[in-house]
């Protein structure tokens, strides 16, 4: 076994008990990948974007000489190509529509009309297959045709081919720098597949007024899809939690009437069926989950972990803690806005109040984009590892 | 003209056409079946991952 092999072995042993609620030798500590890497080299984002093997290289630079267990983010989360040999309508990347340093957008509409629910919720991937799908792409206008038929094979050799690309960047942190990933997998809340993007946020707010049955009966339909996913997307992995980031949960996006007899039923079906298969959830909770935490302690014990972005800490440790893996502690606005020192003691304090006994892991509290400072990234390593041996 | 032998479905969550549904379509099977049938669902897997792809956002 390599040097590179065995301190993955150890990373990976630190991360996991810690997944366990367990005491490590350490607090686990995450790097936050995200489009800030970008900024500190002479590639645009556009590149970065495009190119995985070049923003595969500037992430190497960055992390050379870092100590740190765990990787969270990307930077190609989506690959601008695939969704151009489609026309594809979600995303807005620059290169085509805006300048080259800008970051991508995405374009929220009612792909999915009012009118559609009854066939959706009937047969929901032949919905997709055949509704959808030629909604938001623009080569689709004539399902069947010469242009529809080439973007189809080219969107989904596309897909493969970024997935391998991931896939053997995975890899290669873990062969050659030790690094080991925070999650396998993709999931989400049914609430939030069917607001973000089939209904849109301004459809679902009318539809919990308008149509409520139909909001229901949508997430539940959508329930054995979302954990199917979870597992394909993880090539069934269960070492590792299922990433899923959390939108229209976070408070006060719904009412507490709201948020428990429409977001929390589904969103606990899906997290109770990937636990029975033996995955763990990553509960991506950005923004603040402080009224809900009493439910969200209805779960099986160890079955999710919960990251903290404004959740309030000490009440998520109290309520949550001990019988889930916590995560966080750093919010993202003072990796952008505070300084080094800032940093060092946001990092103190939070491992001092979330990790004393084990269980936690210390990180972001949130996605990290392209406004943070590489310095504040550094000193939150750096005091991770000072602060949290046990 | 080939004969429309395609039946109407709703595919189980992670399956896009099911094995079951396509063995019927193949009828009797002349060589190994399961080395037909892992393949089959791989690939169907990998179908399916892409059709939600664009909703898991």
């Amino acid at each position: 076994m390599s040097d590179k092999e065995k301190l993955f072995q150890e990373r990976f042993k630190r991360y996991t008990v810690a997944l366990e609620c367990g005491k490590p030798d350490k607090v686990p500590v995450v790097f936050p990948l995200g489009e800030w890497v970008v900024k500190y080299t002479n590639t645009t984002l556009q590149e970065a974007y495009y190119n995985v093997d070049k923003s595969n290289e500037i992430i190497g630079d960055v992390i050379r000489d870092l100590d740190f267990d765990v990787m969270f983010g990307a930077i190609n989360l989506w690959w601008p190509p695939m969704f151009d040999g489609m026309d594809c309508k979600l995303y807005k990347f620059p290169g085509i529509y805006f300048e080259e340093n800008s970051g991508f957008q995405y374009v929220e509409e009612e792909y999915m009309k009012a009118e559609d629910y009854d066939e959706f919720i009937a047969n929901p991937t032949q919905w997709l297959a055949t509704k959808y799908l030629p909604r938001i792409c623009g080569e689709f206008a004539e399902p069947g045709s010469y242009r529809a038929t080439v973007a189809l094979i080219k969107g989904a050799a596309a897909f493969a081919m970024h997935n391998d690309k991931l896939t053997k960047t995975g890899e290669k942190w873990a062969k050659e720098y030790g690094i080991v990933s925070a999650t396998t997998g993709m999931t989400k809340a049914p609430f939030d597949t069917l607001g973000d993007a089939l209904r849109g946020t301004k459809g679902i707010l009318l539809d919990l007024r308008r149509r409520p049955d139909k909001v229901l009966a949508a997430c539940e339909a959508i329930v054995p899809h979302n954990i199917a996913y979870a597992m394909i997307t993880a090539a069934g992995d269960t070492s590792l939690p299922c990433f899923a980031p959390l939108h229209k949960g976070a408070y006060p996006f719904l009412s507490l009437e709201h948020w428990q007899k429409y977001y929390w039923p589904s969103w606990k079906a899906v997290i109770e069926g990937l636990w029975a298969l033996g995955k763990r959830t990553f509960f991506f909770a950005e923004g603040d989950w402080t009224p809900y935490l009493e439910k969200i302690a209805e779960l099986p014990d160890k079955s999710i972990v919960f990251c903290i972005d404004l959740t309030d800490a000490k009440k998520a440790k109290k309520v949550l803690g001990g019988r889930f893996c916590l995560y966080g502690g750093v919010p993202t606005t003072l990796l952008t806005y505070g300084t080094p020192e800032e940093v060092k003691d946001c990092v103190k304090r939070a491992i001092d109040e979330l990790g004393g006994d084990g269980g936690f892991v210390l990180a972001a509290g949130g996605v990290v984009m392209s406004d943070a400072k590489r310095e504040n990234i550094v000193a939150m390593i750096e005091a991770a590892r000072e602060y949290g041996v046990y | 003209m080939v004969e429309n032998k395609m039946k109407s479905f709703v595919p189980e969550a992670g399956t896009c056409i099911p094995w079951k549904i396509k063995k019927e379509e193949f009828g009797v099977l002349a060589g190994n079946e399961e080395i037909v049938k892992s393949s089959w669902e791989m690939l169907d897997a990998l179908a399916y991952a892409f059709i939600w792809f664009w909703v898991q956002r």
